[in-house]
């Protein structure tokens, strides 16, 4: 079972459109892969649809008229030709199922590149205001300790991750705030992660410090 | 696809008095109206639809911009929608109301980001397919081709080991997610993983041979 999902705040604004646009593929995804978000998707959107349209406003009948007439007369628009997805991509040799969510974005992501630590980045530009990375970790690998200047969420994709609050299986999501540290590592199963972030990560301990001016390498 | 006719509506409501409506509105009557609307086009069906639904959307199109000519703009383009795209509508889904809705948001959605006037920003669509012509399928994760039935496949289980048909009878056959597997059968996810894709990977070379 799942053990970690976006909470209902989270939900309500993905549902609303109201969700930073990098973020809201990341919710997406989660729901893809969790009924019970699914479910609870389905609710907000009944509720808010029934909330949205309570009230009638009175409308003027010449220009309900014309407008009806308008939709009824106009030309059917084209079918639009589904752009092409990638329903996988490949990292290190493996090869990975996208949910649905996902693979509608495919075609933005970037090329793979290496950071330190056997971790493997792929940047997905969603919008000129943030993108998200597809982080892969191979087995044993670790990400030095970090905070973040604001906030992070983190969905497993495939696999499992570990840190100093739990382990982290397909589907949980995670979201930390500025007062959360963590080291994500793997163990003997590599894993791959869907990770948002609004500022880019700082590391806290001994030497990975050294790295905080090279932080933008990492993820962001 | 639409077999919700008005006839069949619920009243769950005892209406102490019909005279002032003679047609209550509820989601199975409008999803009887766009059934007509993507079946034969009727102007009747849509314009009743658009006397029911327009005047909600103006308000709520109004409260979101707060200028009555975005708002009405957001009105024609999602009524506009409606009538164009009805056959996309399944009540299996959800009710008339929320699928206008969600159409609603993708809209204001993309209004929205119009003024900011970046090309390559994302679309609405690309987060909600509301009106993808294809179905997207969420629960389709090492889902096998499409085209082949599962009647076909049965005839091959019985070639597999053991270990292997129990995982693929509890996730195809009884819909469990790999993870609840796991749990049932007290085996390791990584191990549900992997009997699963070898299991998969052999019923597609027991097809093909058979081809």
């Amino acid at each position: 079972m799942i053990k970690f999902h976006p909470n209902e705040e989270l939900l309500v604004q993905y549902v609303q459109g109201n969700l930073d646009s990098a973020l809201a593929v990341v919710v997406g995804t989660h729901i893809d892969m969790c009924q019970h978000c699914a479910q609870q998707k389905k609710d907000i959107e009944d509720h808010l649809s029934a909330k949205a349209f309570g009230a009638a406003t009175d409308f003027n009948e010449l220009s309900m008229q014309t407008m009806l007439d308008e939709i009824m007369n106009s030309s059917a628009p084209a079918i639009e030709v589904p752009h092409k997805v990638n329903k996988h991509v490949v990292v290190e040799g493996k090869q990975f199922r996208l949910p649905p969510s996902l693979a509608r974005v495919s075609k933005r992501l970037g090329e793979w590149s290496k950071v330190p630590g056997s971790v493997w980045r792929a940047p997905l530009q969603i919008d000129n205001d943030s993108a998200i990375n597809l982080i892969y970790m191979g087995a044993g690998a670790s990400v030095p300790e970090h905070t973040h200047r604001s906030q992070e969420a983190t969905l497993v994709l495939n696999g499992t991750f570990i840190d100093e609050h739990d382990r982290y299986h397909d589907g949980d999501f995670v979201f930390l705030n500025a007062d959360h540290r963590h080291s994500p590592q793997t163990a003997e199963e590599d894993c791959l992660t869907l990770a948002w972030l609004d500022a880019p990560l700082q590391f806290t301990s001994g030497m990975a410090r050294l790295l905080n001016p090279f932080s933008s390498l990492f993820f962001k | 696809m639409m077999q919700v006719m008005p006839e069949k509506r619920v009243n769950r409501h005892h209406m102490k008095s019909n005279s002032a409506s003679p047609q209550e509105i509820t989601p199975e009557y409008l999803a009887g109206l766009l059934g007509e609307v993507a079946l034969s086009r009727s102007r009747r069906a849509f314009s009743e639809l658009f006397k029911h639904f327009a005047p909600r959307l103006q308000s709520f199109a109004t409260r979101q911009f707060g200028n009555e000519q975005t708002a009405m703009d957001l009105v024609q383009e999602t009524m506009t929608n409606v009538w164009h795209k009805a056959h996309l509508f399944s009540p299996d889904k959800g009710s008339p109301t929320t699928w206008i809705f969600t159409i609603a948001r993708n809209i204001r959605f993309d209004i929205l980001r119009k003024n900011k006037k970046n090309q390559n920003d994302i679309s609405a669509d690309e987060l909600w397919p509301v009106l993808s012509e294809e179905m997207s399928d969420s629960d389709d994760e090492f889902a096998i081709d499409q085209t082949i039935l599962l009647q076909e496949i049965t005839s091959y289980y019985s070639q597999l080991p053991d270990a292997q048909r129990v995982v693929i009878e509890h996730i195809y056959i009884e819909g469990k997610s790999q993870q609840e597997v796991s749990d049932e059968l007290g085996i390791p996810l990584g191990t549900v993983k992997s009997r699963t894709r070898l299991a998969l990977q052999k019923l597609r070379e027991l097809i093909t041979d058979h081809d």
